[in-house]
């Protein structure tokens, strides 16, 4: 104990006398620039790209952009088709999220209270499920046959169950205490009236996390839309996107600037709810 | 367990509402998981009303031995263990290297933080989209920078091990967050008087890191390792977004959809073989598998030698 304050003291007074320089953090700072250069210029790129005109990105592509040509996002939002894609997009994003939190809260609960035989057996069903391919090709004949390849309801269809999403639920849903339940049926409360007003509000953090998991996935999602949609109507934003580059693939301003248009909703949302979007894309990713 | 919401039939109440829920889970999550060995069996197409046959084997077969189609199958069950022991292990050091630097007490690690987990929320066509330009071949700013050592390079465009690369290089940017955010979670729980005390004790930032932080991070090592195998294992999308379906580049992941559903748009779906794209994706769940749980035994045991 002696020893280690007087090496602290030592150390205090030196401090005084000159502060040193901290390399550890020159050193630090230096690193996280350099990693952050890397996250940084492929965005600046885009941006200076965008408002390029097109002859000025022939010229020189990197060279910071002398125009601001805006007309590149207004001119992509028309050929691009964007309005319709945008609005599919949160069609589906919307309708299907709502759907699904709602049905999993529902799937959660009781599992969480043991208010249903078997829900042990259940609970290790959404498990497993983290561990199986995903069935891509039956799946793909399931909508077939049903008649819904090519419609939005069996798009949305296929973005009603997620796994860890009742995963999470169930464990969140315990940590509330059992008591609540009791009272509220002593006060004349029933089980859908519990669930709906008392259990969702008190969930609230859960479900954001949950919610954000889901519909950011649907929102970025270009392989399902590949294999379901082929109506250019039903396209959502993603799809869309990667049409447009087929078909405006040399023109790379307007491709920057339509890109810019589906990124920005999802850094506005980011930039706010940090926190639940990153503890809900790394507990989907860990899955159990 | 006792239930408190009156007696008789509204005891039913909770199973009436859990329906929902359950019947999407089986209809399209469990059902077509399994489904999948039964049509791994069958000459499926994707012909609406047409009839499929039980071919047995004969699916894998083909697959796994038949000419140079098998060749070029087992060329990117290679490939994809390429792309899973790189993005694996580089991301996983970026990850950690990463973590350490922003869990410090310094000023704006938040902001870098933030940054450095970014891509993550975009999704594969934005992410891609990005680096194509990012990586323009005709002047783009990498092009330029290469440019002053001499050194050209059409990336995505050139030949298929550099495009190969470069789609690594895009993987392992995009997903570092998620293991650098999954590395803080265990870097927090690490109590500060531990460290705090190997400092009075004189250790220097490499010991303290190799034998209090390290150990104490197994947990999470474990976690990150896990994932980024079998994901990497499994991804393919960059690969659509980027390079298109080109020889020499192909993955597991990318052939499977391509047997399935056609090689860059859903379009001609009726010409395509699912039943032998079932098969493929057997193939690949059992790669998954194999490996997955190897390395989940060796990470355990390697835990119980270190934490007990």
């Amino acid at each position: 104990m002696i020893k280690n304050n007087t090496r602290s003291d030592v150390n205090y007074q030196k401090s005084n006398i000159r502060k040193p320089i901290n390399w550890g953090a020159i050193g630090s700072y230096a690193l996280m620039i350099l990693i952050a250069l890397i996250y940084i210029g492929p965005l600046l790129m885009l941006i200076n790209v965008s408002l390029k005109t097109q002859s000025g990105f022939m010229r020189d592509a990197t060279s910071l952009t002398t125009t601001l040509n805006f007309e590149n996002f207004t001119g992509a939002w028309e050929k691009a088709n964007f309005p319709t894609y945008m609005l599919n997009s949160i069609i589906y994003m919307v309708t299907a999220t709502a759907i699904y939190v709602v049905s999993a809260v529902f799937v959660a609960f009781p599992i969480a209270r043991n208010y249903v035989k078997g829900h042990r057996f259940i609970f290790t069903l959404f498990i497993i499920a983290l561990f199986l391919p995903t069935g891509l090709i039956p799946l793909f004949q399931l909508i077939l046959h049903l008649g819904l390849y090519n419609t939005r309801l069996g798009y949305i269809l296929l973005f009603l169950v997620n796994p860890i999403g009742v995963i999470i639920l169930v464990n969140f849903i315990k940590s509330i205490p059992k008591e609540l339940d009791e009272a509220a049926a002593l006060d004349g409360c029933n089980y859908f009236q519990f669930v709906f007003k008392i259990v969702f509000p008190l969930i609230k953090p859960a479900i954001a996390t949950v919610t954000i998991l889901h519909a950011i996935g649907i929102w970025n999602e270009l392989v399902l839309p590949t294999i379901y949609l082929t109506n250019q109507k039903f396209y959502p934003i993603t799809r869309g996107l990667i049409v447009f580059r087929g078909v405006y693939g040399s023109d790379w301003p307007s491709l920057a600037a339509a890109t810019i248009m589906l990124m920005a909703p999802m850094l506005v949302f980011y930039i706010f709810l940090q926190r639940y979007i990153i503890s809900g894309l790394t507990q989907g990713s860990i899955k159990g | 367990m006792s239930y408190y919401f009156g007696r008789g039939r509204s005891k039913f109440t909770p199973y009436l509402l859990l329906l929902p829920g359950l019947f999407f889970y089986f209809l399209i999550a469990l059902g077509p998981s399994i489904a999948t060995s039964i049509y791994s069996l069958t000459d499926a197409t994707g012909i609406q009303g047409s009839t499929v046959n039980w071919i047995g084997f004969a699916n894998y077969k083909e697959f796994l031995f038949m000419g140079q189609a098998s060749r070029d199958n087992f060329a990117a069950l290679g490939r994809t263990l390429k792309f899973c022991f790189y993005v694996t292990t580089i991301q996983f050091a970026f990850g950690l290297i990463a973590a350490l630097l922003v869990n410090q007490k310094l000023r704006g690690v938040s902001f870098f933080r933030t940054l450095y987990f970014s891509p993550v929320i975009l999704g594969v066509v934005i992410q891609g989209l990005i680096w194509s330009l990012f990586l323009y071949p005709l002047g783009g700013p990498v092009s330029k920078f290469l440019d002053l050592f001499g050194v050209r390079s059409e990336f995505f465009g050139g030949p298929p091990n550099v495009a190969f690369a470069f789609v690594m290089v895009v993987q392992i940017w995009a997903n570092m967050g998620t293991t650098m955010v999954i590395f803080l979670s265990g870097l927090q729980t690490i109590p500060d008087e531990l460290l705090d005390a190997a400092k009075i004790d004189g250790a220097n930032k490499w010991q303290t890191f190799r034998y209090i932080t390290w150990p104490l991070l197994t947990p999470v090592v474990n976690t990150n390792l896990i994932l980024n195998v079998v994901g990497s294992l499994q991804a393919w999308q960059l690969f659509l977004v980027l390079v298109g379906y080109r020889a020499g580049t192909q993955v597991l992941g990318y052939l499977i959809f391509a047997q399935g559903f056609g090689q860059t748009s859903g379009s001609m779906v009726n010409s395509f073989r699912q039943g032998y794209a079932a098969a493929a994706s057997m193939v690949l769940f059992v790669l998954v598998l194999v490996i997955g749980l190897s390395i989940q035994t060796i990470l355990r045991r390697r835990e119980i030698k270190l934490l007990g």
